[in-house]
């Protein structure tokens, strides 16, 4: 016996985590084959204001009558005019959202989850690790120490895609080379117009000499890729306390209610999905966990 | 014939018909009364209108596999135990609507969103049992703790009565004594009652277990039916042959052996069908959809009930990250009989049974722990 | 041409060779030379009868395998302080299964195979460690290759019932 009522719309979004707050799209970038970046803006400037995210956290985002895809977002947390998410084009959610195109219309509810602990890095040699579409979710602490250079030691991103033309945010590396982050980066398969390294993120670390004291690592990407990743940073010593990892699973609502994301006692989207190794590591590595 | 109600934590005694008095009195403080009754050869929970709904008479028979419902010729009302309903349908529905979109004017970008109110139901819940008391307890700690308190299942628990029925007639799956859940209830209900050959007794547990006995002749339970009741309980009791040792100890036993050579003996038994799942009152875990009513313009987004054995469960974009079943079992053994105690600071199961008794494999999970948490053989 | 100084300081600029017993080093140093090679020419190829090992001291290697009907396909890169050209060591195989072309210019020690070869049957000790060495890299270059191969084949392009 459901009985609609016109009830009074939501403003405030966060009353309910599960009701989303509408936003529009401003623009679309495309970033690489089959993966764009998003821009949204809240259509209530005010909640637009108020909202404020740490990097590796992530967006619920609502597409009515096709439901929600979890979305990291990529953008700079300083960035208060307009979100970033950084989608590969997989499924019916984040299909339908290109669908909708500059100007549409969809829901979003966030931020959930727990970032990435670079604030408590300062100090250390920071080694970012990413795959593919694991590079997003980790652009936000890209900005955050390019804002904070003099925090850290050695900064250095450690990057691999299939092809050439799978590489993000490339516009960008000129960058943060200038902001003395040394940057590696791989291919699976090119042609010979390429000069980079050819292999794969695992690799790059057999030339890095990193000081054990002083390394952490962040990694995301494929989980087999962050894997082997975590695998080269303890085989160099790094403890495994410094070593964070960021996890996707399904996930529905956000807050560790729906059960979905579980991953031993840990619900990925409230306890994570950023983690260290240390605390992940024993359930990570057990197969089909 | 005393007037005035019985207090609060005192126990009192009535003949059994007066039950009848008590579910009328229910039906007029407007609450809508559920329990058990026979349909189909087996216990369902449904619409109770009267004693004469309730399962007088029968007993059951419980094991891996297997219910069986035989008639034991008393007079009783409560020897048949749970059957595959559990009670956390009422206050968790296996469907319900989230939300609702509207689309104004035909526009795509202009959606208002109407949370779906309904009228919530006021359910006065008899006959369930104190393992199903607890694992209403969990649920609530579920559902209305944590980040988000549920309005659904806060709208319903709140309204609702529980009448919990002393367990006298245990199966041979049940283990609530392991769990330290039964068969005797120690708080939490509205009202216990413990079943006696003329007699129910009846321990008030609230204000409102109290209105429900306004219109009663009762007694104050004496030595005499204080001493039934607890010999009544004590043979229940000893009737348990179902155990689970150290239960606590789980939470670390299964972590330490989730690559024990048993999952995969357990796994070519289990049809990943998800029973146990749907028959355990604790479990919790529910999946999101939208239905889109025509012309496109109204969307509900609906909560159903789901299960860690759903192929769908553990879907991610790129693959599955529990593909065959043996990963789907571990997942929901170690986490209904470990990680439990992490998330929630309690055990996740509450020993009722029923994923013993409703497996069509007739796996008997307390068997599958017992191999797996000794480690592996040497 | 190098002096043999300068020989020994490029030598001492990589890591495993910096762990070497002194007179081991020296019995490396005696077969091995370095040398310049500019940006895109072929320090071997495909076919050839081998007869150097290269490491690495500036520059960027890349190895590649020619596909008759699609031309010489991209491996991988060899970076500062790898080695390549390690089969030549091995016994079994008799010529270069793939070629390497400098993708920079490059300074690299070439080290004589044959001499190699000889030196460690004469002198067991002096071959396990040789050989440790080449294992080590067969074994990186062996997992690195497997995580490109299932990256590439296990690319989906199928959509599915959620994000």
């Amino acid at each position: 016996m459901t009985v609609l009522t016109t009830s009074k719309p939501l403003t405030d979004f966060s009353s309910d985590p599960m009701l989303p707050t509408w936003a529009e799209i401003v623009k679309i970038e495309q970033e690489a084959p089959g993966v764009k970046t998003y821009w949204l803006k809240f259509t209530d400037p005010k909640i637009q204001k108020e909202f404020s995210f740490k990097p590796g956290q992530f967006n619920l985002l609502s597409v009515p009558g096709y439901g929600e895809a979890a979305i990291s977002i990529s953008s700079d947390p300083n960035n208060k005019e307009t979100i970033g998410h950084t989608i590969r084009l997989a499924g019916n959610v984040t299909q339908a959202i290109d669908r909708l195109g500059v100007g549409g219309i969809l829901g979003l509810r966030g931020p959930f989850g727990s970032s990435w602990p670079i604030k408590d890095l300062k100090g250390k040699d920071i080694y970012i690790a990413a795959g593919g579409i694991g590079l997003p979710p980790l652009r936000p602490v890209i900005y955050h120490i390019i804002e904070n250079r003099a925090d850290y030691g050695k900064v250095i991103l450690i990057y691999g895609a299939r092809t050439p033309d799978d590489l993000q945010f490339t516009v960008e590396y000129d960058e943060w080379e200038k902001a003395d982050i040394e940057l590696m980066v791989c291919v699976d398969s090119c042609d010979d117009t390429w000069t980079g390294l050819v292999g794969v993120v695992p690799m790059l670390f057999y030339s890095l000499r990193i000081n054990p004291k002083k390394g952490a690592l962040l990694t995301c990407g494929p989980e087999i890729m962050i894997h082997f990743a975590a695998f080269e940073a303890i085989a160099r010593r790094v403890p495994r306390e410094r070593i964070f990892v960021s996890l996707e699973k399904n996930m529905k609502c956000g807050f560790g209610s729906c059960g979905h994301c579980q991953l031993g006692p840990y619900f990925v989207c409230k306890d994570g999905p950023v983690f260290s190794y240390e605390q992940i590591g024993t359930y990570l590595e057990v197969e089909d966990f | 014939m005393p007037k005035k109600s019985p207090g609060i934590g005192s126990t009192i005694v009535i003949l059994k018909p007066q039950l009848d008095t008590i579910l009328t009195t229910i039906n007029n403080l407007d609450y809508q009364v559920e329990g058990p009754q026979i349909k189909d050869f087996s216990v369902v929970l449904g619409p109770i209108h009267s004693l004469a709904d309730l399962p007088k008479g029968y007993q059951s028979q419980e094991e891996p596999g297997k219910y069986t419902l035989t008639s034991n010729g008393k007079e009783n009302y409560f020897d048949v135990t749970s059957g595959s309903h559990t009670w956390k349908k009422y206050f968790f529905p296996p469907k319900s609507q989230l939300m609702v979109f509207q689309q104004e004017n035909g526009d795509s970008s202009d959606w208002i969103t109407k949370s779906a109110e309904e009228e919530t139901p006021r359910y006065a819940l008899i006959g369930a049992r104190p393992c199903d008391l607890a694992g209403i307890q969990i649920q609530d700690k579920i559902f209305l703790e944590g980040e988000r308190c549920d309005p659904i299942y806060k709208g319903r628990r709140g309204n609702s009565l529980l009448i919990i029925a002393n367990c006298t007639e245990p199966c041979d799956t049940c283990f609530c004594t392991s769990m330290g859940t039964g068969p005797k209830a120690k708080d939490g209900f509205d009202l216990a009652l413990t079943e006696l050959n003329d007699h129910f007794l009846i321990e008030i547990g609230s204000d409102a277990g109290q209105k429900a006995l306004a219109d009663i002749e009762w007694e104050s339970a004496s030595g005499y039916y204080i001493k039934e009741g607890d010999l009544a309980i004590e043979k229940a009791v000893n009737k348990i042959k179902s155990t689970l040792q150290e239960p606590e100890r789980l939470a670390i036993e299964l972590l330490e052996n989730l690559e024990h050579p048993h999952w995969d003996d357990v796994a070519a038994r289990c049809l990943s069908c998800g029973s146990c799942t749907l028959v355990c009152p604790t479990c919790f875990c529910w999946d999101s959809t939208d239905k889109t009513l025509l012309p496109g313009t109204t969307i509900i987004r609906e909560r159903s009930w789901d299960s860690c054995f759903n192929p769908d469960y553990s879907y991610v974009a790129h693959g599955n990250t529990r593909p065959n079943t043996r990963a789907r079992y571990r997942q929901w053994l170690t986490h209904k009989f470990a990680s439990w105690y992490e998330q929630n600071g309690t055990a996740g199961c509450v020993g009722c049974g029923r994923c013993i008794t409703w497996c069509p494999a007739e796996i008997n999970h307390l068997d599958e722990i017992a191999a797996i948490r000794e480690g592996e053989p040497s | 041409m190098t002096s043999e100084q300068e020989l020994i300081s490029a030598l001492q600029t990589i890591p495993w060779f910096q762990k070497l017993a002194p007179e081991y080093f020296d019995k490396l140093a005696g077969i091995s030379s370095v040398i310049e090679i500019e940006a895109g020419k072929d320090l071997f190829q495909q076919g050839d009868k081998q007869d150097y090992l290269y490491v690495i001291l500036h520059g960027r290697v890349a190895i590649e395998i020619a596909i008759p009907g699609k031309g010489r396909v991209r491996i991988s890169t060899c970076e500062p302080t790898e080695m390549l050209g390690w089969s030549s060591v091995t016994p079994v195989v008799r010529q270069r299964t793939a070629g390497a072309t400098t993708v920079l210019s490059c300074t690299l020690v070439r080290l004589d195979a044959k001499e190699l070869q000889k030196m460690c049957d004469q002198d067991p000790s002096f071959g396990y460690v040789v050989m440790r060495r080449i294992a080590n890299v067969a074994a990186s270059r062996l997992l690195v290759t497997r995580l490109q191969l299932i990256d590439m084949f296990s690319h989906s392009s199928k959509g599915g019932k959620n994000a």
